[in-house]
């Protein structure tokens, strides 16, 4: 298949995440899982033979949702709120999730009011990481989840199938950090709206599918010849549940940024980390659970042993990238916690970086470019030297 | 029925309220004392752990407690200034803001502690700079993901050599059958987990002040809780009687003893008198406002900078306070579960069945409960701008009592701590709007 059609393909799951499950659904007969992001394991619910599928931020403008919930809260909230208003989500079977972000608690005791015909569940992860009892206590939740899933399908799920997702996951991990690593190195054209769909459409797709179609696309670009860039290389950081806008990202590189590299959810932050494949499969878990925090700080967890500043001066460094643009979501208060700690590091080490807030409501478009061309002419200025070439 | 608040009126208070000025003040002279005096000071948010604290002679700071003490005095814009300057912004919780604001206050008197860019921020000699610095933290944030946040940010901020201790608090959210309030397999299972937590909790402070736990101390005090949590709790339910001789304007001026005041017999003799004096006006006839025409709940958090207006608004419009749930579904309200000689499990359950950490079905249930005990006939929603967790269920409990006791709410905006947030015209005309729905069902037969 063509990349331009692999794209597309990834571009109708990713926009379109319940109609393209839903006709996954008609077409395979299988259950549908809806997850709300950022930690959870979909590898059991693909175990258990559902399609997993992690509830995205809907582009549509918000409207009914907002007679069961505030406007002071997330876009990735509102929009799911607004979703479950709209009866959006009728194809899922069940809604389970584990992450106690204080707003998607919100939006779950919503989502559960609206969905009376649905299993939605909840399996609470600890978020304090590095407690001599974190590894335990997620072990147990994931017992629990397998549990709850098994009284969902009315199956047994045995340990050889969680295996065998495991490493149908991994391997669709490491697939997509091939696409990051010959990014970062130059030597394929993908554009940062290119590589969000590859990452959301993983989020959506069946993964042996997912698997196909990233085998072809690698292949057609490694063959294609890479046509030289130039601009700023730039690192994009931040934004968690919900994916930035396409519409922000092209904008930066129509301003003359070319992003190398980010810790986005949409992205590196959701392909860190591979399970290990043998052994106890919910200790393996457990274990990733806590290891993806050390391989990509998450400030939605709390723990002593990382250091999300530190990670993102690392891995700008190599990146080569030469300015960072924070994305942050309005109203996410664990950005607003830690963005502090990157600022004073940023500004401590020379580094440059730029604060973006983004809304759900896409209306700051114009405004934005002015800030980004600046802050690009910033970074050329510091770094005192014609612009990088890139490849 | 005067719907038009006119010329200003007075809440008829508790007059033992005064005697709970006297117990915060000294239980922060205490605290400003505690290093001078060889103590070490923990701070801490959420649930009210300070037991685990005074049984081993540790000071103790509650974020919140502090930063609405803070604002009560008119003294929180300098903390909250300096956590802005530091790049906080202004949408993130309005305690954590204050709080956090202080620990960059105490990192200037600790000077060379501190590193940050921020320490001289702010000028000598204010309230919020008197906190003494932390030599612990442990975090017991139930619900709320921001609670746990706020600690880290802290320990951070003080240069991450502070030790930390996390409780991590399950949401009692119920995905089995058998779940109910105080019940089912996954309650058990959550209480479980808690005890398990307070005692590994227990040998953090050992370990950090050098001494065995006193776990025959921390019984002795869960003795006075439990008293006082009595006395509080019957002393709520006398609110029965029409007028009801208190407001839930009392209720939170009394949440100190039952938060963060040392147990001891002076919580205890406060509830006594609290009590004795809410008996004396039901004898009296007397209520907490003046001909009470409306008996209101109050759903979500206290404004802290408001309570005695708001006190005093309500009185205007005759409007009566009755109940809510951040006074009366919480602060050791489930003081029977308390077992004296072994007291960790009641204190789990009582952590657990706060007035955030329940899921909105069993929470709604809860609220219908006390609407229908204290013969509500309006609900007043506190939308707190920072403090989603209180803020999360609130359309679903609206939906709720007006479809199932027909009775009618008004959401009003504000904050805990931020009084930026708080528009008086606007919660004006939605008070009025609902007093006069309640009027227009009384005109109709519907209502009483």
């Amino acid at each position: 298949m063509p990349a331009q059609a692999i794209l597309a393909q990834f571009e109708a799951a990713a926009e379109g995440p319940l109609s393209w499950a839903t006709e996954w659904k008609r077409t395979h007969g299988t259950r549908l899982l809806g997850t709300f992001p950022m930690h959870f394991p979909g590898e059991m619910a693909h175990a258990a033979g559902c399609l997993p599928l992690i509830l995205q931020e809907q582009q549509d403008p918000i409207t009914v949702g907002h007679g069961m919930i505030y406007p002071f809260y997330c876009g990735y909230t509102r929009s799911i709120v607004d979703q479950a208003c709209k009866g959006e989500f009728e194809a899922l079977d069940a809604i389970m999730f584990g992450d106690h972000c204080v707003q998607v608690l919100g939006a779950a005791d919503v989502v559960r009011a609206k969905l009376p015909n649905t299993w939605v569940h909840f399996y609470q992860l600890i978020s304090s990481m590095s407690d001599p009892w974190s590894l335990s206590r997620a072990r147990e939740t994931f017992a629990q989840l397998k549990a709850g899933i098994e009284e969902m399908t009315g199956q047994p799920l045995a340990d050889d199938a969680i295996r065998s997702s495991i490493r149908l996951f991994n391997r669709n991990r490491d697939l997509l950090r091939q696409l990051y690593e010959l990014r970062r190195e130059g030597r394929i054209q993908f554009s940062a709206r290119q590589m969000q769909l590859a990452v959301k459409s993983s989020m959506v797709m069946d993964k042996a599918l997912h698997n196909e179609l990233l085998k072809q696309l690698l292949a057609q670009l490694l063959s294609a010849r890479p046509s030289t860039g130039s601009g700023v290389r730039v690192y994009l950081s931040g934004h968690f549940c919900q994916a930035p806008k396409t519409g922000i990202l092209d904008l930066i590189e129509d301003c003359g940024g070319i992003v190398v590299d980010d810790d986005l959810y949409h992205g590196t932050r959701f392909i860190s980390t591979d399970v290990d494949e043998v052994g106890d499969p919910l200790t393996a878990l457990a274990q990733w659970y806590l290891a993806r925090n050390l391989k990509v700080p998450c400030p939605t967890r709390v723990d002593q042993k990382a250091d999300w500043e530190t990670y993102l001066l690392g891995a700008m460094e190599r990146a080569k990238a030469e300015g960072m643009i924070v994305l942050m979501a309005k109203f996410c208060e664990p950005h607003m916690y830690y963005y502090p700690e990157i600022k004073e590091a940023f500004e401590r080490r020379g580094v440059p970086h730029l604060l973006i807030e983004t809304e759900h409501e896409l209306n700051m478009l114009e405004g934005l470019r002015t800030r980004v061309e600046s802050f690009l002419e910033v970074v050329k200025r510091r770094a005192g030297a014609p612009t990088r070439r890139v490849a | 029925m005067s719907t038009v608040a006119s010329a200003p009126v007075k809440a008829n208070r508790l007059k033992t309220s005064s005697l709970n000025n006297q117990l915060v003040n000294d239980y922060w002279a205490e605290v400003f004392e505690a290093k001078q005096n060889g103590k070490l000071v923990c701070w801490y948010e959420g649930v009210a752990i300070n037991p685990l604290m005074q049984a081993a002679d540790v000071a103790w700071v509650h974020g919140e407690a502090w930063s609405a003490l803070l604002a009560a005095r008119n003294n929180e814009e300098p903390a909250q200034t300096a956590a802005e300057h530091r790049g906080y912004l202004k949408e993130l919780c309005s305690y954590a803001r204050t709080h956090i604001g202080c620990g960059v206050l105490a990192q200037k008197r600790g000077a060379e502690a501190s590193g940050s860019s921020f320490a001289d921020a702010l000028g000598a000699g204010l309230l919020g700079e008197r906190v003494p610095a932390p030599d612990m933290f442990i975090s017991a944030y139930p619900y709320c993901s921001t609670g746990q946040q706020w600690d880290e940010m802290l320990y951070r901020l003080f240069g991450k050599r502070i030790p930390i201790f996390n409780i991590s608090v399950p949401w009692v959210w119920g995905n089995k059958k058998d779940s109910q309030y105080l019940g089912g397999s996954e309650f058990n299972e959550a209480v479980q987990f808690m005890v398990r937590q307070l005692r590994e909790c227990m040998n953090f402070i050992a370990e950090h002040t050098g001494r065995k736990y006193d776990f025959d101390r921390l019984c002795e005090i869960m003795s006075y809780v439990k008293q006082a949590g009595r006395l509080r709790m019957e002393a709520m339910d006398l609110c029965m009687a029409k007028p009801a001789p208190a407001s839930f304007f009392d209720w939170t001026t009394s949440l100190a003893p039952v938060n963060f005041i040392k147990g001891g017999p002076a919580i205890v003799d406060y509830f006594t008198k609290v009590k004795a004096e809410v008996q004396e006006r039901l004898a009296a006839g007397e209520g907490a406002v003046r001909n009470e025409q409306y008996r209101l709940f109050w759903d979500g958090i206290m404004n802290w900078n408001k309570i005695g207006w708001l006190a005093n608004k309500f009185a205007g419009y005759e409007a009566n306070m009755v109940a809510g749930r951040y006074t009366h579904m919480g602060f050791w309200h489930e003081w029977e579960s308390i077992d004296v000689q072994d007291p960790l499990a009641g204190m789990a359950i009582n952590y657990l069945v706060c007035p955030i950490n329940l899921s909105a079905p069993l929470m709604i249930e809860e609220i219908i409960k006390l609407c229908r005990k204290y013969e509500i006939d309006g609900m007043v929603l506190h939308a707190a701008r920072t403090c989603r967790a209180f803020s999360n269920p609130q359309y679903l409990i609206a939906e709720a009592v007006q479809k199932r006791l027909g009775i009618p709410v008004a959401f009003i905006e504000g904050d805990m701590v931020d009084e930026s947030f708080y528009k008086d015209e606007i919660v004006s005309s939605r008070v009025e709007a609902m007093l006069e729905a309640i009027e227009s069902r009384r005109r109709a037969g519907i209502a009483a």
